[in-house]
């Protein structure tokens, strides 16, 4: 826990104004032939209100480096970042916090565990376990479990689920919670195509009933599209700030407006400052 | 025969059963013959019949079951050190696992006995325990933990870091990390360490009651070595194997109760 940023805040979202920010950040690892090697160079970023913010990069730009940052979760042995200060509502992030909830794209849920379990997991830990009654925290989790679907499937075991639904299971223990700030990893970056777009749907659904920051990390221009209320490019080796805007539309955004002139001139304009931020490095995947 | 070299194909249990019960016939019958044979005297190899009657004569004779007292105390003993073992291997090997200042103290302790001479011990534990239940106990014991330790410490380590991390991103702390989401995944490797250091208890049994048993099924194998009645040191050797056979078969299978997502993973 970081100093002064308690656990109440999450228990009474949007108590206070939120502000994360990532002031210059710079992130080195040593060098195969010695030396070393930026991959992240003066990074600033501010998110200062709940919305969706797509951080939009090629594989290994060290866009999760960055979200890994922000949730205090580091690598076992670097000390990250290299430079620079990750402030959350003012205060220097140096560990776990428990204002910020990730969802990784390898979701980790326990195969021992059911369904409710595993959303229930947090709640069995000593910091939840102080704040929540029982009763209390068993109401949200069968809430929970209602609104990503998964209400008839809560005695399962993960095995019994396909992937699609061990992912709406991580998202389910993450917004349980209640974060101020929701962490995405790539989160369906391994399902596919029409499982992915389900599950885009349900983030839309979630966010709208219980608005938080959202910070999602993506290699998918469709998906940034689709989803961002901002949309942050970064270029690759070393990762640098290519592109940032905002598009207005309202979510769901139709198919219509998908295949929109507007739209393709955004998908052209990623494209192009990835390419001139860093030619020839890295891919970035393009879903019709 | 085209599945012939298939490690993957899966027999049907009629076949395996019949390939399996056929080769041990085999056995049995290539032995009867050498013994009937009269090729070898039945000093040395006791006919599988006299190894039966043996056998018979162990479990019942004159209102007492010389076999059923051995195997009791030979149980007996395991089960104690069993019982010290896991009480005190598995906490021991989940801290090496868990924290690698542990590990790094700990392990030039542990690991080197995994291959020293534990038999060479014995004389070492008599001269210091004296020859009664304490050193067999011990001798069973730190012949098996010295096995089950390291193998503890690699369950430990081999659950995926997701987990661990996973839990940290929720608020855990460090050791409720290692409790709630490191140990339960550990679980299924830290089962086979125990099968692993009950089989080696089981080889160390008669080793463990050479030295002035008056029961067990050591001392009933070593009192008829002393007599050469070698069909009943035939017949001590299967019923042990018989044991061991039977608690791993035991041990796996409630492993399987408890654990059935292992193969899941």
């Amino acid at each position: 826990m970081t100093g002064g940023v308690g656990p109440a805040a999450t228990v009474t979202p949007a108590a206070k104004p939120l502000s994360v920010v990532l002031e210059n950040i710079v992130q080195e690892y040593p060098a195969a032939g010695g030396g070393m090697t930026r991959v992240i160079d003066q990074v600033s970023l501010r998110f200062d209100r709940p919305g969706i913010n797509m951080l939009l990069g090629p594989s290994g730009c060290g866009k999760s480096t960055l979200l890994h940052m922000l949730g205090g979760v580091r690598p076992m042995d670097v000390s990250t970042p290299s430079a620079g200060q990750v402030l959350i509502d003012g205060v220097e992030c140096h560990g776990p916090h428990d204002d910020a909830v990730m969802v990784f794209q390898r979701y980790a849920n326990r195969p021992d565990l059911t369904v409710f379990d595993n959303v229930a997991f947090p709640f069995r830990l000593k910091l939840w376990k102080s704040l929540l009654p029982e009763a209390e925290w068993r109401q949200r989790v069968a809430d929970m479990l209602k609104a990503v679907g998964l209400a008839d499937k809560q005695g399962l075991r993960p095995a019994q689920l396909s992937g699609g639904q061990n992912q709406r299971v991580a998202l389910a223990r993450a917004l349980v919670l209640r974060p101020r700030i929701l962490l995405m990893d790539e989160p369906f970056g391994a399902l596919d195509a029409q499982t992915r777009e389900e599950m885009q749907g349900l983030l839309i659904e979630l966010y709208q009933s219980r608005p938080c920051l959202v910070v999602f990390v993506t290699h998918d221009v469709t998906e940034a599209l689709v989803l961002g209320d901002r949309v942050i490019v970064l270029s690759t080796q070393p990762a640098r700030v290519a592109d940032d805007f905002v598009i207005d539309e309202p979510r769901p955004r139709s198919a219509a407006w998908q295949r929109s002139r507007e739209t393709q001139a955004l998908e052209e304009r990623i494209l192009n400052q990835l390419h001139q931020a860093s030619p020839g490095k890295g891919q970035v995947r393009v879903t019709v | 025969m085209s599945e012939f070299w298939n490690p993957y194909a899966s027999l049907a249990g009629r076949q395996r059963r019949i390939l399996g019960v056929g080769s041990v016939l085999a056995v049995l019958l290539v032995w009867s013959v050498i013994a009937a044979s009269g090729l070898v005297s039945s000093t040395k190899l006791p006919a599988p019949w006299e190894v039966v009657a043996a056998l018979s004569y162990l479990s019942w004779h004159e209102g007492q079951s010389m076999l059923l007292t051995a195997t009791l105390w030979s149980v007996g003993r395991l089960l104690v050190a069993g019982v010290l073992v896991i009480a005190i291997g598995i906490p021991v090997g989940i801290c090496m696992g868990a924290a690698p200042r542990v590990n790094a103290a700990l392990s030039p302790l542990v690991d080197p006995f995994r291959s020293a001479p534990v038999v060479a011990l014995l004389p070492i534990l008599v001269m210091w325990l004296g020859i009664g239940e304490t050193m067999k106990i011990a001798f069973l014991f730190i012949g098996a933990v010295v096995y089950l330790i390291p193998m503890v410490r690699d369950a430990i380590q081999a659950v995926p870091q997701n987990y661990w991390i996973g839990a940290r991103d929720l608020g855990a702390t460090p050791w409720e990390c290692i409790q709630r989401a490191v140990i339960p995944m550990a679980m299924p490797r830290i089962a086979d360490a125990v099968i692993v250091a009950f089989s080696v208890m089981w080889t160390y049994i008669t080793v463990a009651e050479y030295v002035n048993a008056r029961q067990g099924l050591g001392q009933l194998i070593q009192n008829a070595r002393r007599f050469s009645a070698w069909d009943q040191v035939f017949a001590g050797i299967m019923v042990i194997i018989a044991l061991a056979l039977a608690t791993y078969q035991g041990m796996v299978w409630l492993k399987r109760r408890l654990y059935p997502w292992e193969t899941q993973l």
